[in-house]
């Protein structure tokens, strides 16, 4: 059984407009100990599909209209709040994209780290001793996290530190406990490059010695290249690929993939220019049958009908088009 | 901090010798003659301009405010031309009834406001919701003395739970006063019973006044729970697990408060001069009573000294409040410490 997944997953977000239909029958799954990487344009759902899981999309607008979300067979949808706080307490939790909102400006580093472990724990003992063992327990995430002089930070405010350094306080509070599954919602995005690829590293090297599996979501090729066995690509809210990291970026199947791979590494700015011509549709009127169909040069008449569903192609590479119907 | 706090008092002093200046031009040049008030209509011509000399009125406007203010200086504030005794005397009686009133409200209206602000923003499009934004409306559309009036008749009149006449009953004696507040006395006094009424009648007219700050903060807290609750920050906490209460009653609440706090300076003025109505209904022997009683008897040193204590009172309260804002949120702590 997967540690994770997702199947058949509807969200959307009820605005002023109207209703946006967003994810749009997601099925993905990470196995134990598993890294995977999950790239897609801006706007497809990546975030949308994170706080799904974690069950803090907020409803309303958002609206979860059906699918499963099953940890270790059992579905996070379904689990009442108390057992949903026992999931992020032991179980699994994220980091987010932007670093500088991440943090409660009204506390130092220190009580918010200290917060995480004591609720973590279902006992804990109010003497001197249990005190003074959880502050070094703290120091001591913040030290693995790469942060330099981590017994003075505990005693800073976020606005206090750098965006490098409060992402290293995000990861630490991540992985201050011992969850199976780590959430990273590109957790480098808004940082420095240089600084990027350092946390990254550092990300990969806590998680391998946790033995945790985790989901690195990331518009960088290169990130997924160097750190992730198994890859998805997303597309206007569904998986339209995956397989071996490997084999997904040596030869993609699906045209969108493909498209992917031709245009730039980096798909941070207004799509993809110069790979696939149109834009991520409008999730008001979503295109009908296969999403992508509007952009896509090989379109047939049954794209239009129904979403594909995923198509076996090989050494674990599975495929959402009707071109691999054989 | 230090630095902050002597600049503001001197920014105060400053702000205060402007506004007694301006106070005092102001209740010399309005129509009347205070010294024709102070004597009556039966006094004679020559009795009046006996007074006037009395009172330095003859002299140049420049001269009457040195004598004024070298008698501040020495902490006399002059002669009441209505009560016929020292300014400071009448203060000394007045001020600690409306503060007492007035502080038992902000209290009502502070801890009422902030547990039905948080509630209806956690709990937001509930029923509860629903209501207290029904009731806030109501709180703040109904004046003070209407609210009153209403007060009284329910709780007064039908219900018979609490009074609703002056501080402490006819035949009670009043223990010897030391702070002037009737309850803090009668508990000093060791009067526990005493205490206890004197908590009673402040009630409905302390609701009275509360009930349109406890309407305007409960809003002003709602709005900013709503606010923060939609912060990454918060949902952060929610990802790694962390407790409810912990989550509402300290991660939420405290950026939440801050808004409200630096209002309170502001709900204080207010409330001086919205105490006026009420102690008139409740026929509470308060200071905004008195001062109004100044205003229309043209008492020249007790007008510029009600005036006065209105300022003090409110540059006070503000530097209170800029102080609690500082000590709550670091990020402004820490600017202020410029690092
Ligand atoms: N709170 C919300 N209310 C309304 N619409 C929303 C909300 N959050 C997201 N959306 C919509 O859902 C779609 C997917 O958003 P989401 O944040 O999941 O995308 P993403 O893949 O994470 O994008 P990015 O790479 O920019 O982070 C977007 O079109 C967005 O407009
Ligand atoms: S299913 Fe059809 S439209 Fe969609 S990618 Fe495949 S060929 Fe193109
Ligand atoms: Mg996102």
């Amino acid at each position: 059984m997967a540690l994770l997944e997702v199947v058949d997953l509807h969200v959307g977000y009820r605005v002023f407009e109207g209703y946006l239909k967003v994810l749009n029958g997601v099925n993905f799954e990470i196995e134990e100990q598993e890294r995977v990487g999950l790239v897609g344009e801006t706007g497809c759902g990546k975030t949308t599909l994170v706080k799904t899981i974690l069950r803090v999309l907020p409803v309303p607008p958002a609206r979860i209209q059906r699918g499963q979300v099953l940890y270790h067979g059992k579905d996070i949808l379904l689990m009442s709040p108390r057992e949903v706080r026992g999931l992020r307490r032991r179980e699994m939790t994220a980091i987010f994209q932007d670093p500088l909102q991440a943090l409660n400006p009204m506390f130092t580093i220190g009580t918010q780290l200290r917060d995480i472990l004591k609720d973590s724990q279902e006992r804990v003992g109010r003497g001197q001793r249990t005190q003074r063992a959880i502050t070094a327990r703290c120091i001591s995430a913040l030290r693995d996290t790469g942060m330099p002089d981590p017994e003075r930070i505990m005693s800073n405010y976020p606005i206090q530190l750098s965006g490098g350094m409060r992402q290293r306080v995000c990861i630490a509070e991540a992985l201050s406990r011992n969850v199976r599954l780590l959430l990273a919602d590109e957790p480098t995005t808004n940082l420095d490059v240089t600084i990027q690829d350092q946390i990254l590293r550092k990300l990969d090297q806590l998680v391998d010695q946790r033995g945790a599996s985790v989901l690195i979501i990331t518009h960088s090729m290169g990130v997924v290249r160097d750190l992730t066995q198994r890859l998805y690509i997303m597309y206007a809210g569904s998986m339209v690929e995956t397989g071996r990291t490997k084999g997904v970026l040596a030869s993609p199947l699906h045209p969108y993939t493909q498209g992917l791979m031709r245009s730039v590494p980096r798909l941070t700015g207004q799509g993809i220019s110069d790979g696939i011509p149109g834009r991520i549709p409008n999730y008001l009127q979503p295109p009908s049958g296969c999403r992508f169909h509007p952009r896509c040069a090989h379109a047939m008449p049954v794209c239009v009908e129904a979403p594909p569903p995923f198509y076996p192609a090989g050494d674990n590479h599975r495929v959402a088009c009707y071109l691999y119907r054989s | 901090m230090a630095k902050f706090i002597g600049q503001r008092l001197a920014q105060s002093l400053f702000v205060l010798f402007g506004l007694s200046l301006l106070i005092f031009f102001i209740a010399r040049v309005v129509p009347g003659d205070p010294a024709r008030a102070a004597l009556g209509f039966l006094a004679t011509q020559d009795q009046v301009e006996k007074m006037r000399a009395e009172m330095h009125l003859d002299k140049p406007f420049v001269v009457q405010y040195y004598y004024w203010f070298t008698g501040l200086l020495r902490g006399d504030l002059g002669k009441s031309s209505y009560t016929h005794r020292p300014v400071t005397t009448d203060l000394g009686q007045f001020i600690p009834a409306t503060l007492e009133l007035i502080l038992f409200a902000t209290l009502i209206s502070l801890t009422v406001g902030q547990v039905t602000g948080v509630l209806a923003g956690y709990f937001r499009n509930s029923w509860f919701d629903g209501l207290s934004r029904l009731i806030s409306y109501l709180g703040i559309a109904t004046p003070s003395f209407v609210v009153a009036i209403l007060l009284i008749f329910v709780f007064s009149q039908l219900l018979r739970l609490a009074p609703s006449v002056g501080r402490l009953p006819i035949m009670v004696a009043p223990p010897p006063t030391v702070t002037g507040f009737m309850v803090l006395d009668a508990l000093i006094a060791g009067r526990v019973e005493v205490a206890l009424v004197a908590l009673k009648h402040l009630l409905l007219p302390a609701v009275s006044l509360a009930l349109i700050h406890i309407a305007q903060e409960g809003r002003i807290t709602r709005t900013s729970i709503v606010e923060n609750l939609d912060k990454d920050y918060i949902t952060m906490h929610k990802v790694h697990g962390i407790r409810t209460s912990r989550l509402v009653f300290k991660y939420l609440l405290r950026p939440s408060i801050i808004p409200t706090v630096a209002v309170i300076g502001l709900d204080f003025a207010f409330l001086m001069s919205n105490a006026f109505l009420v102690e008139l209904v409740f026929m509470w022997p308060g200071f905004a009573r008195y001062a109004v009683t100044t205003m229309l008897n043209k008492d020249l040193n007790a007008m510029v000294a009600v005036v006065l204590v209105i300022g003090v009172t409110f540059a006070m309260v503000n530097l209170l409040v800029d102080i609690l804002i500082t000590f709550l949120d670091p990020t402004i702590r820490i600017q202020r410490r410029g690092g």
